[in-house]
């Protein structure tokens, strides 16, 4: 019962993700043909700077499909819009239930603390695998509506490290839940991360190699096939000291 | 039959219940032979403590009021002692009747005069309790 | 009436920060027993709870349920998995329905009475498919008991159970409560600040009072020791220290000296006849009166 109560409990916040995230994918396949057609008369662009070498770059990379997708899709819609429904999946657990919640409710059955945040991350877990996998499914079942054709294998391994590398940022937001008992702490302060992770990566040499972000977007995957080894390690490891961190958090939790 | 117990009144509720079956008794409103209710309807209806009610019961056997037949209930005793109690009763009845109607008559309200009558009962209560 | 306790703390203390909630609590609550816990707003009645029920640490000292420690993890679980709890608040999931939020209770209870969950449902009037949202306080009031009765518990646990309720739910909830206890082994430990809901069903009670119990013991016998003597004199009353041990509280006021024993009464009285009183007077205190009397009027 405690799986249904969890899942009760995320399951507006996963849906409104589910739609938003399929809705966004599907867009993006659908942009392709106008995109495409544009790429021609970028030639021209002769802006120099940083800038000027980003927008060469992604129109480099956008002129054939699978580029197209890595840099829309999987590079910014759904790492950042996964990334925030992973701090969002990762608030409004045991401890901000107590002011004007049911935590001595939960409190009060014949369970471990452990096991009622055990449950309640493993199903916040689940869901975020799906918000990554299954909207990035769409890519090989639409891309043929316009002509083009995206490969399973990719979207799976490309869906796979978003959650993997991504898994991060859900663990620090249910530790901070675990310290704060609001919802709206520990979600700002997990994004605040987040964004300064973000910027923090482009601007460091190899900091989009070696990132977390870096592996969320999997680039060395999208060039050469091989893994972002370094930041899923580190995303893992991170994660499971937060997650424990925050299990002992409530196990020593004066409700 | 049997109201409510008052608790604010700083008398034991048992002993409360307890007058009250023996005023039954004594009125003939229980005869001797007949079953009283059982603890825990009992309780349940008049909303107290079982406990209570059973230590009511309890007394009012060993006054030998009543008999607790085991796994039969609580039976009025037919016996001369519980008739005894009745017959002092009745007459106690009579000369509270005739005490009150004098307090009136010196222009004591009610309240003043359930207050001699604690107070005398509780002075009377401990062992060795005189007054003066 | 069994031996065995149900509840036992011994110098159980707790301190928030700075704050003593507990300081030196010392309770005993027998098997079987309908007991009462009374206290103001403050006083360490629900914190008491809590550490009963696994959700606070103590600081120091012991608490115990059915025997076992209640601040040891495993125990704590065994604890509850016998208990039945109301909160103060009478928080539930309010996105649940009365049915989901039974089904969810009762999949935790392998106890579980079926039967009493149908007769409950039916005598307090809840609605099934409506959320516990839209439920009245005196609904969800009436939902947190069902949830509490139909574990099969051996002890129930409950904080302020008629709170916010009217006479008429009070009399209801009072009622389940007394019918529960008449048919099954159960202790109820309530706590409470409405006296005369205590007065009515509880047969032991404790005062606490800052952190400690002030007075503790069956209610009967209570009612049976604690009197109030009241002393007139024919100048201004005398101020006088009593050898004689059980007084609680003395108060001069004028003629009068009234002081409130909580044992030895007569002792007292033969005490004061010395002073020579114009009228002696021995009336027996309501517990909303010890109450009163011994609780602090600051804090």
């Amino acid at each position: 019962m405690l799986w249904r109560k969890s899942w009760l409990e995320t399951r507006t916040r996963f849906l409104i993700g589910l739609f938003l995230l399929l809705l966004l994918a599907a867009g993006n396949v659908f942009e392709y043909p106008r995109v495409s057609a544009l790429i021609p008369a970028t030639r021209s662009i002769d802006t120099g700077g940083a800038l000027g070498g980003l927008i060469r770059k992604a129109v480099e990379l956008q002129r054939d499909y699978r580029g197209f997708i890595w840099w829309q899709w999987f590079r910014q819609n759904l790492t950042q819009t996964w990334t925030l429904f992973a701090v969002l999946l990762g608030t409004g657990g045991l401890l901000s239930q107590t002011s004007g919640g049911a935590a001595s409710f939960t409190l009060s059955m014949p369970v471990s603390r452990t096991r009622v945040i055990g449950v309640r991350a493993a199903t916040a877990i689940a869901e975020l695998l799906a918000l990554a996998l299954v909207p990035s499914l769409v890519l090989p079942l639409l891309s043929p509506a316009v002509g083009q054709s995206y490969g399973i294998a990719d979207a799976l391994v490309h869906g796979a490290c978003v959650f993997a590398a991504g898994l991060i940022f859900f663990s620090l937001a249910f530790l901070l839940s675990s310290v704060f008992n609001d919802i709206w702490r520990p979600a700002l302060m997990a994004c605040v991360v987040a964004v300064v992770l973000a910027i923090g990566e482009q601007i460091v040499a190899d900091g989009s190699r070696y990132g977390i972000f870096g592996a969320m977007t999997a680039e060395v995957y999208f060039r050469t096939g091989g893994l972002p080894w370094p930041g899923l390690f580190v995303s893992a490891a991170a994660s499971a000291v937060m997650l424990y961190g925050a299990a002992v958090n409530i196990a020593e939790q004066d409700f | 039959m049997l109201f409510r117990p008052n608790p604010s009144l700083g008398v034991p509720i048992y002993l409360q219940l307890m007058e009250q079956v023996k005023h039954a008794v004594e009125t003939g409103a229980l005869r001797p032979g007949e079953q009283l209710p059982g603890i825990r309807p009992l309780a349940e209806e008049l909303v107290i403590n079982p406990n209570t009610v059973a230590k009511a019961y309890r007394e009012l056997e060993h006054e030998g009021v009543i008999e607790l037949r085991h796994g039969a209930g609580a039976f009025v005793s037919a016996n001369a002692r519980a008739k005894k109690v009745t017959d002092s009763l009745r007459a106690g009845q009579t000369i509270v009747a005739s005490a009150v109607e004098r307090l009136r008559a010196r222009g004591l309200s009610e309240d003043e005069i359930r207050r001699l009558f604690e107070a005398e009962l509780a002075g009377l209560r401990t062992p060795g309790g005189h007054r003066g | 009436m069994a031996d065995r306790r149900t509840i036992e703390t011994l110098d159980l203390r707790k301190s928030f920060g700075t704050t003593e909630a507990l300081r030196g609590l010392n309770l005993d609550v027998p098997a079987g027993s309908i007991f009462g816990f009374l206290g103001r707003n403050g006083a360490g009645k629900t914190t008491t709870i809590k550490i009963l029920l696994g959700m606070t640490r103590p600081t120091a000292g012991e608490a115990r349920v059915f025997g076992l420690p209640a601040n040891a993890r495993d125990s704590s679980v065994e604890i509850r998995r016998r208990t039945g709890f109301v909160s103060e608040d009478k928080e539930l999931y309010e996105y649940m329905t009365v049915d989901e939020i039974v089904r969810f209770t009762a999949a935790f209870y392998p106890k579980w009475q079926g039967e009493l969950e149908q007769r409950y449902l039916r005598t307090f009037e809840l609605p099934l498919a409506t959320r516990i949202k839209a439920l009245s306080r005196g609904a969800r009031t009436k939902l947190a008991l069902l949830l509490a009765l139909c574990r099969g518990a051996e002890l129930l646990v409950l904080d302020e159970p008629t709170s916010g309720l009217d006479p008429a739910m009070t009399e209801e909830v009072l009622q389940a409560l007394v019918a529960h206890v008449a048919r099954q082994e159960t202790t109820i430990f309530f706590s409470s600040h409405q006296i005369a809901e205590v007065d009515q069903i509880a047969d032991r009670i404790a005062i606490i009072d800052r952190g400690r119990a002030v007075v503790a013991g069956e209610l009967e016998e209570l009612r049976e020791r604690y009197r109030r003597i009241q002393l007139v004199f024919d100048g201004g009353a005398p101020q006088p220290a009593f050898r004689a041990p059980g007084v609680e509280r003395m108060r001069r006021e004028g003629r009068v000296l009234t002081v409130l024993s909580s044992a030895g009464a007569e002792r007292i009285v033969d005490e004061a006849r010395a002073l020579n009183p114009v009228s002696v007077d021995v009336v027996p205190v309501t517990l909303k009166e010890i109450f009163l009397e011994t609780v602090s009027a600051e804090d």
